[in-house]
């Protein structure tokens, strides 16, 4: 068998590459090493007191530095038993959606669009003025500045604490940027268009793995205690490490799911939606590709939920509580939330001085990793072995990976 | 120097988290001004674009260097490169990656992660432990206007201005209460290079020194200061010592 070797994996977050086995002119097998170098985050929280934890492991990734942090103020807060005043719970849940459309926007106009326009990066685009291209820039931007008023700074985001946040944005910022998103309905469909069911993708076997998502109480959100299956299942998200059942892997420096394999992200969470709602789901003719689309339709429910909630924050009496004070104890506590690429966990355990003991983090692209795999194996089958790369990669890029956070792992125990 | 008309360039990425590259998408508004006299090669997040050999005008470097490939193309970038540029903390000094520490303690936690011996690295290093650097971009990430300054500079012939004053300066500009010594907080604004427009001070939170510290830092006045707060001493290190890499 020769192995052809398609690196580096280029338009995706992270070093990865994929190994791909040929035998007789078929592909016979296929391998994603995610080897980006450990970076042991683990090091940097054990024996550190709570406080110090979400600034740091926000470090984790910059996409998902909003996420991250969140995920770990969260899970802190129910180790020690923190209830979070409800205008910090607005502001977060702001940041989060501002996060989903700049990490979306990016995705679907930098790293994808240049595949359906047959370009290496956006920058050509832009010089030919590509219009579909400048309205994500500014969709994109939008993201950012959202993220910027909710948490500070667009990328590893400051307001951020166990607690609650640390400071709310101003109402002329908010009446700004409630403005700017005021046009946006009449333009989305345009800017969206090429992602919905396109004959650019290649052509694609039925998406592989267990769609897995968080299902939130309040209808369709992004944080939620109860994690849903595909086939109709629930699962409480503090038990995620009995579903998940993570292990390394030789050749990469993730750690796999192998309790499925999962699907999760944006695709998973449409399909989840639609069922738990006793929908069918939308049909899908363009396999993992699909996802493009899940994201384009998440961007039009982001930007009409954040108009609601910069009401609601605009709405918000000046004195209203942002921070409860923790009390320093033990404790343990997870926190189950979706990351733009899908399901993200962060779980601690603290001593009785408040100093992690223990912290587990598992990630949305350690979670795709197998079915990642099994969809590359079995939509590149009829594929010619010169496109065999190009094939693979845009495979890759449909899933929105983000390498650097697959492997950023924590597990001390 | 004489300006230039278009800058080759190559962005790649070592050890850290991908938020300085993806500061640089950040500038969404003057893209399509760069995409004019910006040519990408080897940044693989933005770019299916490779050049294995060619020379550039510039090559950036995010991150720090863990193993001993990255150390290998680094050596390779830094002979192809007009000029070197360091960015961000991790490239500056380790980053908060260097906070996980070294030794016997580093492969503790190797083999307590990933179950297996195999993954060759070692701590995080500065770029500047390698190769000499022409320039250096501060920030955990940099802003946007850092990248801008840059370009633009380089572009006309020059060389980007940065500042040797701390933040509280942006700060007193911006007309911010203070946080340090009027809402008695452990800002680090003293201590810290200026440049970011006093960013997380005028959105009410302090200052964590993510641009490392300014020249002259009186780093002895900071910590009596801190210590003044209430904080101990080993809350005062771990928060002076977040992005000051090994050495402390």
């Amino acid at each position: 068998m020769r192995t052809l070797s398609v690196e580096p994996l280029t338009r995706v977050e992270g070093h990865g590459r994929v190994e791909l086995g040929v035998q007789g002119g078929r592909l016979r097998r296929v391998r994603v090493e995610l080897f980006e170098a450990p970076r042991l985050f683990e090091g940097l929280v054990l024996g550190r007191s709570f406080v110090e934890v979400p600034a740091l492991v926000c470090r984790i990734c910059a996409i998902c530095s909003g996420v991250h942090r969140i995920a770990a103020a969260s899970a802190l807060e129910q180790a020690l038993g923190v209830t979070i005043p409800p205008l910090a719970a607005r502001v977060r849940e702001l940041l989060l959606l501002g996060g989903h459309i700049e990490s979306h926007a990016l995705h679907l106009f930098l790293l994808i669009l240049p595949d359906l326009r047959g370009s290496d990066s956006i920058l050509p685009l832009l010089k030919v003025g590509d219009a579909c291209a400048l309205a994500g820039l500014e969709l994109k931007r939008l993201g950012n500045r959202i993220q910027e008023l909710a948490g500070g700074r667009a990328i590893h985001p400051v307001t951020v604490e166990v607690g609650g946040v640390a400071a709310r944005p101003g109402s002329a910022a908010l009446e700004q940027l409630l403005a700017e998103l005021e046009p946006w309905p009449q333009h989305l469909a345009a800017a969206l268009e090429p992602f919905g069911g396109n004959p650019n993708y290649p052509p694609a076997t039925p998406v592989l793995g267990l769609p897995l998502s968080v299902e939130s109480a309040t209808g369709f959100g992004l944080q939620g205690e109860t994690l849903r299956l595909g086939d109709g299942r629930r699962w409480p998200g503090a038990d995620y490490a009995a579903l998940l059942q993570e292990r390394s892997l030789a050749h990469s420096h993730a750690k796999v799911a192998t309790g499925g394999p999962f699907l999760t992200g944006a695709l998973a969470r449409q399909h989840n939606q639609a069922r738990g709602e006793g929908r069918t789901p939308p049909p899908n003719r363009a396999g993992i590709h699909a996802n493009n689309g899940a994201q384009a339709d998440e961007l039009r429910w982001a930007l009409s939920r954040s108009r609601s909630l910069i009401e609601e924050l605009l709405a918000a009496p000046e004195q209203e509580p942002l921070l409860s004070e923790p009390v320093v104890g033990a404790g343990v506590g997870s926190c189950t939330i979706e990351a733009p690429r899908g399901l993200l966990v962060h779980h601690y355990l603290l001593d009785d001085r408040g100093r992690v003991a223990a912290a587990d983090i598992v990630t949305p692209t350690a979670i795709n990793q197998a079915a990642m795999e099994a969809q590359l194996l079995a939509d590149l089958q009829e594929c010619d072995e010169a496109d065999l790369a190009e094939g693979a990669q845009r495979i890759v890029r449909a899933y929105d990976p983000c390498i650097s956070c697959a492997v950023h792992l924590l597990r001390v125990v | 120097m004489n300006p230039m008309t278009r800058l080759r360039i190559a962005y790649q990425r070592f050890t850290s988290c991908s938020g300085c590259q993806l500061t640089l998408l950040n500038c969404e508004r003057q893209l399509p001004q760069l995409a004019a006299v910006l040519e990408l090669v080897n940044f693989s997040m933005a770019s299916s674009a490779r050049d294995e050999t060619g020379p550039l005008d510039l090559v950036l470097i995010e991150g720090s260097i863990t193993t001993a490939e990255q150390l290998q193309e680094l050596l390779a970038l830094r002979r192809r490169a007009g000029r070197l540029l360091a960015v961000g903390a991790c490239a500056l000094s380790g980053g908060v990656n260097a906070l996980a520490g070294g030794g016997a303690e580093r492969e503790r936690l190797s083999a307590a992660i990933y179950d297996q011996p195999t993954l060759q690295s070692f701590p995080p290093q500065p770029i500047a432990r390698f190769v000499p650097l022409d320039l250096e971009l501060p920030g955990c990430p940099p802003e946007p206007e850092d990248y801008l300054r840059l370009f633009g500079a380089l572009l006309q012939g020059g060389l980007p201005w940065s500042p040797s004053f701390p933040v509280c300066m942006e700060c007193r500009l911006r007309e911010n209460l203070c946080l340090l010594l009027e809402a008695r907080q452990p800002c680090l604004g003293p201590v810290t290079q200026a440049g970011c427009a006093a960013r997380c001070p005028s959105a009410g939170v302090l200052c964590e020194g993510c641009r490392g510290w300014v020249d002259e830092a009186n780093r002895g006045e900071q910590f009596r200061l801190l210590l003044e707060l209430g904080l101990s001493e080993g809350e005062i290190r771990a928060r002076m010592g977040r992005f000051a890499g090994e050495e402390r």
